[in-house]
């Protein structure tokens, strides 16, 4: 077993081994369902061993298309690339289980094929599979420039150079020297959404970085940006430049003057504001201040005048905050903390009772359980719960939905937090301490443990704090209000939305599809009147008040319609180069995406603050296909120039509306079979 | 029992009953054009109804009073032939036929299938080279068999015995099969696998024939050439076998006609002594164990279950069975084997395919799994191997020597 033993590079083995290959792709494709898991054994040892051959991936990727429906995939998980995650390919890559690494490179090559544009996938984008990629690679990087480990050699034998050659093609088809800057790139872009689940960008800087310790792993030019982010998190100041150890760092402090600690202080607050990264070293440095130095605080979160005088006015609270949830497992909580009181919001009355309580709720079982379940023993659930308030709270725009279909929950907590701080206190608190929220539905009350099922069957747990705790209930009160909607005429996010969400909720509705027939209603009709309430121009410039639910239809890079997806519209405003764009709010993970035919959402650089996501406002009303309004507020529907509408008609018709033109309208290109679902499926 | 593939079914064939349970026989049936219904355990619902395969519950164990209500039910079907898959299902088989085909001398056939020393006797009888045979009742028997077969063969006492076999009457291939060389070896026997049948050693090459009689002639012939008996087989033969081919044919149709077979599948092994002499060893009427259809299709592209369907269905046609069958050896694209894997260690961890056999040419696949337990079990008899690993090539004699070195390797440390 000798790991650094060449691949072999026989071009009439892998001829033989190609022939063996087709021959058993073919047998696999047309055995009858019932039949074909006989028929995977052959095909998988003959990829196993085509791989193993200089140049076998590529001949495995020429025919992944042909893998994939022959039924390769069948009855895996691995059969739904668009919900594959890319840090589980941690687990399977370094399998001892041969098939687990071969499924693994398959579904690799398959996205390789999908990114690359060879394979037109239907239900995962090119640019979709191409980040894929580029993260499982970051999660990998030691697959890419390490030679195996003692423990991959043992556990996987021979089979450890499977991966290996798999991550050398990809490097190679994808672009070698491209990988880490790409995966840098690919980190600051993320972390200007300031999201609140950072575990991932972590996980890859973490793998960034012991990359470039690793004497045997030849980075060369690359990865120089990744400097920055990288001492961020570990080692970020003078005293702990060389990542020393939380114990060695709190032994330091104590040697050290006011000016040092202000120097250590400044500098954490410098990092922290640039990269949303938190260290465990700077919760260590508050810890230390706390008992110390207590007016080096403000210096060290970071705060403006603002922040410093909510601190000021509530120091009682801010320090038992920092005392009972500030800990290293939970640097994250620092930012969240220093975000909340730059908002202000402790100002709102109710705010600062409120946090007192979360301080000391006593958590339910159940939900101790499930948080200890995924962020582990340490802090105490009560404090990992209170870190997840304070970044929501603070980012209230970094929420996520994980890899669930739940975007209205997460939607929702993303709203409160930033426009009903109290309210979303109070939701944490049913969750976590009675397991069980309720909230009304047109007068009647919904209890999210009478209601059984939710939207998501099955939920995954890459999730923050908070919406671990109180997304389920979210999702089943939501789910249950769409069931209380059957046999309503029309879409029932109509009555959904204003309820779910809250009162300023516009009770006006609009939406552009038919949802009987799947086909566009009076396309002109909604874009007028989205124009009238929404656009400045037109709407007496009245700047939007509250965030407004909205459904985008999301397409993909080639414009091809994908999915139904709320979000909220948050302002409508003219950019720095006086483009007049519509900032929202996308519960998806990452914004940054690619709808075809030039409709690129921004999410830094045109005005957006953190987290928001952005389209000039005729790209934007191109992807709308629900909105609401105030039915009091008109706007002036005839002053919306007929040129701009139709052009962003046009817009529409070339993507997602495609094959949803009524026949009435123009030619009928043939049914749609994605009408807008009852609730649920979209996401 | 509902069929999934019922579009391209042809009404006008022969609907085709398949006595057990076999995957590879339903894909067989399921991809081709003849009607088909599946009669096997009551565990094998659940998977029938989740993949839309025609199945009826039946529990095959001694052949009993309910035999006609299954013969009855599949005539009602419109079944017009029933297709046995396993040793234990070619009485049911002969007994269901019987009424079906309305012969009552198919079931008389099958039962003298199913037991080894009657077989051995009407074959025997239909002037055909057995081995010296006998039954035993207990243990006395076989030390007896055992000296007289070796005094017949003017042994000295001190010279090592030349061994005996036994066999059970009705069992499949090797199970139940054992070498016996010394008297001590008789005490090893447990009580309970009495009566046997015992023969003597025949010191030649044992081979397999496969046979698809339609009208009572062979329509295709195959020869598997075992390197050793239970580890494996490959088709086709190397030419050394092969030039036996037309004397081969000729005890085929010897035994078709003893047996009075008029259609279906036959599988009788062979020994070829040195000078060329044939003696049967016994016959089966059911597909071969050790994947040889499997291989079959390897080699040829014909799908040796098909060819059965084929070979039972009453209303096939001349004409389908000369397009069906390739042209023996010649048509063949290569040579398919297979070798069985017994641990050759007491003590196993993990499965290791050593790196000579993954990356000779010729490996394909395999179906070895991961060790349950740490102790392997000592095997009694020939036993069960723990998968099988494919090979395919161009050479028979490469794949012989491949093959044979196989058993030499550990692929479970």
């Amino acid at each position: 077993m000798n790991s650094s033993e060449p691949n072999d590079s026989d071009p009439g083995k892998l001829q033989n081994l190609t022939a063996k290959l087709d021959e058993a792709i073919r047998v696999l494709s047309v055995a009858p369902a019932f039949a074909k898991p006989t028929k995977i054994r052959r095909v998988f040892d003959t990829v196993r061993r085509t791989v193993l051959q200089e140049g076998g991936c590529a001949v495995v990727e020429a025919r992944v298309k042909q893998l994939d429906e022959a039924g390769v995939f069948w009855g895996t998980d691995w059969l739904y690339p668009e919900i594959l995650l890319p840090s589980l390919s941690t687990y399977s890559l370094r399998s001892s289980e041969p098939d687990s690494v071969i499924i693994e490179a398959l579904s690799e090559l398959r996205m390789l094929a999908i990114a690359l544009g060879d394979y037109d996938h239907p239900s995962i984008s090119s640019e979709q599979a191409h980040h894929y990629l580029t993260q499982v690679m970051a999660l990998n990087l030691s697959l890419l420039f390490g030679a195996p480990t003692e423990a991959e050699r043992e556990q996987q034998g021979r089979l450890a150079q499977v991966p290996r050659n798999l991550f050398r093609h990809l490097a190679e088809r994808i672009g070698y020297e491209h990988i880490v800057d790409q995966l840098v790139d690919e980190i600051w872009r993320i972390l200007q959404q300031r999201p609140i689940q950072v575990s991932g960008v972590k996980e890859m800087i973490t793998q960034i970085a012991s990359c470039r310790a690793d004497p045997n792993i030849e980075l060369g030019a690359s990865g120089q940006g990744a400097d920055r982010l990288i001492s961020s998190l570990y080692g970020t100041t003078q005293a702990c430049r060389e990542d020393p150890g939380v114990d060695i760092y709190d032994e330091r402090l104590l040697s050290m003057d006011s000016g040092a600690l202000q120097y250590e202080a400044s500098g954490f607050a410098r990092s922290m504001h640039d990269t949303g990264l938190v260290s465990p070293y700077h919760t260590v440095l508050l810890r230390y201040l706390l008992e110390q130095n207590s007016h080096l605080l403000s210096e060290a979160l970071g705060l403006s005048s603002t922040g410093r005088d909510c601190m000021l006015c509530y120091e009682d609270l801010v320090r038992a905050i920092i005392k009972e949830t500030i800990h290293p497992q939970t640097p994250q909580a620092v930012l969240g903390l220093a975000l909340v009181l730059e908002r202000g919001i402790l100002y709102q009355p109710p705010v600062v009772p409120a946090l007192w309580r979360q301080l000391h709720l006593p958590v339910s079982a159940y939900c101790k359980e499930r948080l200890q379940l995924v962020f582990g023993p340490i802090p105490s659930p009560r404090a990992r719960l209170m870190e997840g308030v304070l970044c929501m709270l603070g980012q209230p725009l970094g929420v996520g939905q994980g890899n669930n279909p739940t975007c209205q929950s997460a939607r929702a907590l993303s709203m409160w937090a930033y426009n009903d701080p109290d309210y979303l206190l109070q939701m944490v608190v049913w969750a976590a301490r009675d397991d069980e929220i309720i909230i009304h539905f047109e007068g009647q009350p919904i209890s999210s443990q009478e209601s059984k099922t939710g939207v998501a069957s099955d939920m995954s747990l890459d999730m923050d704090p908070v919406s671990l705790v109180v997304v389920p209930h979210l999702d089943r009160i939501y789910a249950e209000m769409g069931r209380r909607c059957i046999g309503r005429e029309g879409d029932p996010h109509r009555w959904v939305n204003p309820e779910f969400h809250g009162w300023w909720a516009g009770r006006g509705f609009r939406i552009n599809v038919d949802v009987a027939s799947g086909k566009l209603q009076d396309l002109e009709g909604f874009l007028r009147h989205f124009y009238a309430c929404y656009h400045p121009d037109y709407n007496g410039n009245q700047p939007l008040i509250h965030p407004q639910p909205a459904g985008v239809a999301v397409t993909d890079s080639a414009a091809r319609f994908i999915g139904w997806h709320a979000i909220s519209i948050l302002r409508v405003a003219t950019d720095p180069h006086d483009v007049m764009r519509v900032y929202f709010y996308n519960p998806n993970n990452d914004s940054g995406q690619n709808w075809g035919e030039g409709v690129i959402v921004k999410t830094a650089g045109t005005g957006e603050r953190f987290g928001e996501a952005s389209l000039p406002l005729e790209e934007f009303a191109s992807r709308l296909y629900i909105f609401h309004f105030d039915p009091l507020e008109e706007g002036e529907v005839a002053g919306v120039p007929n040129d701009e509408l139709q052009r962003v008609i046009s817009h529409v018709h070339k993507s997602w509306g495609a094959n949803r033109i009524p026949p009435v309208d123009l030619q009928a290109t043939g049914p749609a079979d994605d009408s807008p679902q009852p609730l649920g499926s979209d996401d | 029992m509902a069929d999934g593939n019922a579009v391209k079914r042809n009404p006008e064939k022969g609907y085709v009953a398949l006595l057990g349970w076999s995957l590879s026989a339903v894909e067989a049936a399921d991809s081709f054009d003849r009607r088909y219904v599946v009669v096997a355990p009551e565990w094998a619902a659940d998977y029938c109804e989740s993949h839309d395969i025609p199945f009826i519950p039946w529990n095959f164990e001694r052949l009993n009073d309910r035999s006609m209500e299954i013969a009855t039910t599949l005539k009602e079907k419109g079944v017009d032939v029933a297709i046995p898959l396993f040793e234990e299902t070619v009485e049911w088989a002969g007994a269901i036929n019987s009424v079906l085909l309305d012969n009552p001398r198919l079931f008389g056939q099958a039962m003298l299938l199913r037991d080894k020393a009657l077989m051995k006797r009407r074959a025997q009888l239909g002037g055909i080279r057995v081995g010296i045979f006998e039954e035993a009742h207990d243990k006395g028997d076989v030390i007896r068999f055992l000296k007289r077969v070796n005094q017949t063969l003017l042994k000295l006492e001190g010279d090592p015995n030349d061994p005996i076999h036994l066999k059970a009457f009705d069992k499949a291939g090797c199970l139940g099969h054992r070498v016996i060389r010394t008297p001590d070896e008789v005490d090893m026997i447990p009580d309970e696998e009495f009566p046997v049948l015992m023969e003597s050693h025949l010191d030649g090459w044992e081979f397999a024939v496969e046979a698809w009689i339609h009208n009572g002639k062979i329509r295709f012939l195959n020869i598997s050439e075992y390197v050793t008996l239970g580890y494996s087989v490959f088709v086709p033969a190397t030419p050394e076998l092969e030039k036996y081919r037309e004397q081969i044919r000729v005890q085929i149709e010897k035994l078709i006609k003893t047996f009075d077979i008029e259609f279906g599948f036959i599988h009788p092994e062979y020994f070829v002594t040195s000078d060329g002499e044939m003696y049967f060893g016994e016959v089966a009427y059911r597909p071969p164990g050790f994947k040889v259809f499997e291989l079959l299709e390897r080699a040829y592209g014909f799908n040796a279950y098909q060819g059965m369907i084929l070979m039972f269905d009453p209303k096939t046609t001349e004409e389908e069975v000369t397009n069906f069958f390739p042209k023996e050896v010649v048509d063949a694209k290569g040579v398919a084997g297979c070798f069985g894997v017994y641990p050759r260690r007491r003590v196993v961890s993990k499965l290791e395919i050593p790196s000579e056999t993954e990356d000779h040419e010729y490996f394909e696949s395999h179906e070895l799994t991961a060790p349950v337990e740490e102790t392997v079990t000592k095997r009694t008899a020939f036993g069960t191997h723990w998968g099988l690993i494919y090979f395919f090539g161009e050479d028979t004699h490469t794949m012989r020597d491949l093959l044979k070195r196989q058993e030499d390797l550990d692929f479970y440390v």
